[in-house]
């Protein structure tokens, strides 16, 4: 019977110690001057993809879900779980298919989580902190990582972006609610005020009150959901799963749509005009 | 892995270079750097101080007053290059040869470098700071300390460079001459029509939504166009596409003489 240990002696032949990152450039076939502009360009790519990303995926939080995902007294059980993994699986899933189709490169999601979460701390204490004078408690934002490893992982596993969207689009979703309660749990510690039984997230909110947000706009927990007990997070969490499948694939065919190369050709006109000699008739 | 595999780096003793001038490129990243941290700065100090009430003489000097400065100059520093850029073109574009072509590719990623820079600061740091502006303070104009660095410093600055990259590109390199790039037009339009979204979402807030609910759907206009910036990415696979085909036949000498 062959070991393990036989068969990487095998299979990995032994070469000497040099510099770092020689063996990959080996690989590559690059000659030296090649791999050191491939390198150079490499990171101009990545120092487009990141900025642009968190830029635009940022911004697509704060006006879809911004509010649940600005302010902790927001993070209520109704809409919060609900309303904000699926906006915020939306750029995620289009990464994930940006990275994977073209790249082979299984980081996409867990990229577009991590770039958001660092951004939107970036705003946090320069803009809430400094500028308005916001606490930190009150600016809790919430975090997708640990969906977005999951999701990653099961793009590993599956190979496949339905399997993907049907398992790790509803886990993104499942996940959401307890991957953010460590976090959050000290704020749902019940206080009373004037009287009455409420949460210290709510008495953040009131001591440091929004003043063009009336209280009275705040979307939380309406209707009979506060009779149910400890039950209606989960409830909420399935079903934000169950929207993330189908939110997962949309966006992940918006990724792979995004990523095309399609070039709509020039009349000779404007390709006249932009300095292309047109050919003589043949 | 066969030794074979692993042993195709030629034994090159020179190695060919490309005259790639970053100076520009790096210029530009600081510049914008400081720029972006001065304007909030001066938000810092004049926002809470002189911008709260649009109808006071203080406001007029100190906000009204750069609104009036910024869009002319900022528009204006667009044209001019814009202009240049097309004046200065390559009268045979198909004419230059590999080395130039993949410079050229670099050059143009060094632009969506800057305009993605751009999109960051705007979409998440300024757009960031209007919301919670916005949810602290009354508006009783459209043009509050918050949307005069946004809408009318960060936007047309976004626009220099997605605007500069796409005349860059068509006047420069041969593929995107012969054609649009569809995800090109996707990256720079998109976000180049929030500036006329603007029209729609100041309507609004004038006539309804004094309170500011940050996620309502009168700012979903923002979030379809915002939307657009991902086709950068298909801007970035036509430019791998065409590095892949580039790299070889430039470093051919340098492969030829190992």
């Amino acid at each position: 019977m062959t070991s393990i240990t036989d068969i990487d002696a095998v299979a990995i032949p032994k070469r000497k110690a040099g510099p770092k990152g020689e063996t990959v450039i080996s690989v590559s076939g690059l000659t030296p001057g090649a791999a050191r502009y491939s390198r150079m360009f490499d990171f101009l790519v990545v120092a487009a993809v990141v900025p642009l990303f968190a830029g635009a995926f940022h911004l697509h939080v704060m006006l879809t879900v911004g509010d649940w995902d600005m302010y902790v007294d927001w993070k209520d059980r109704q809409y919060w779980p609900l309303v904000t993994p699926i906006s915020m699986i939306m750029f995620p899933a289009a990464l994930q298919a940006i990275f994977w189709v073209n790249f082979r490169l299984p980081i996409g999601a867990t990229v577009g989580a991590t770039v958001l979460l660092i951004t939107t701390w970036l705003g946090r204490y320069a803009n809430w902190w400094i500028w308005t004078g916001f606490p930190f408690t009150e600016g809790v934002p919430s975090q997708v990582i640990a969906g977005a490893l999951l999701m990653d992982m099961a793009l590993i596993v599956l190979r496949n972006s339905l399997f993907t969207s049907i398992f790790a689009g509803f886990a993104f979703g499942f996940v959401f609610w307890p991957s953010n309660y460590s976090a959050l749990a000290p704020f749902y510690l019940p206080v009373e005020h004037q009287g009455m039984v409420a949460s210290l997230a709510d008495m953040i909110g009131y001591t440091f009150p929004r003043s063009n947000m009336p209280e009275y706009l705040r979307i939380i927990e309406r209707g009979t959901l506060r009779t149910f007990g400890s039950s209606v997070s989960w409830v909420s969490a399935a079903f934000a799963g169950f929207i993330c499948i189908f939110m997962h694939q949309l966006w992940w065919q918006l990724g792979r749509f995004a990523s095309q190369t399609t070039f709509l050709k020039n009349g000779d006109v404007v390709k006249s005009f932009m300095g292309m000699k047109s050919r003589p008739a043949s | 892995m066969s030794d074979a595999a692993l042993d195709r780096t030629p034994n090159v003793t020179g190695t060919k270079t490309l005259s790639i001038n970053y100076g520009l490129f790096a210029f530009a990243i600081v510049a914008l750097t400081i720029l972006y941290i001065c304007a909030r700065l001066y938000q810092q100090a004049f926002g809470f101080s002189m911008g709260l009430d649009a109808s006071s003489p203080e406001f007029g000097e100190y906000w009204m007053t750069l609104f009036r400065i910024e869009l002319p100059v900022l528009y204006g520093a667009g044209a001019l290059c814009w202009t240049y850029l097309f004046l200065t073109r390559d009268k045979n574009i198909e004419a230059i040869t590999p080395e130039v072509e993949l410079r050229s590719y670099f050059y143009l990623t060094m632009w969506l470098v800057v305009y993605s820079f751009c999109i960051f600061w705007t979409g998440s740091f300024f757009a960031d700071g209007d919301g919670v502006w916005h949810q602290t303070t009354l508006r009783d104009t459209p043009f509050t300390p918050s949307h005069i660095i946004l809408f009318y410093a960060t936007i047309p600055i976004y626009l220099f460079f997605g605007v500069g990259s796409f005349v860059y590109a068509m006047t420069r390199i041969p593929a995107f001459c012969r054609g649009i790039s569809l995800m090109h037009v996707f990256a720079v339009v998109g976000p180049f029509l929030i500036l006329p979204n603007l029209g729609f979402n100041e309507w609004g807030h004038a006539y309804w939504l004094t309170e500011e609910i940050f996620s309502h759907p009168l700012h979903w206009g923002f979030v379809v166009l915002g939307w657009c910036a991902l086709a950068l990415a298909g801007v970035l696979m036509q430019i791998v596409g065409r590095f892949r085909e580039l790299v070889p036949i430039v470093f051919k000498q340098e492969a030829a003489s190992a």
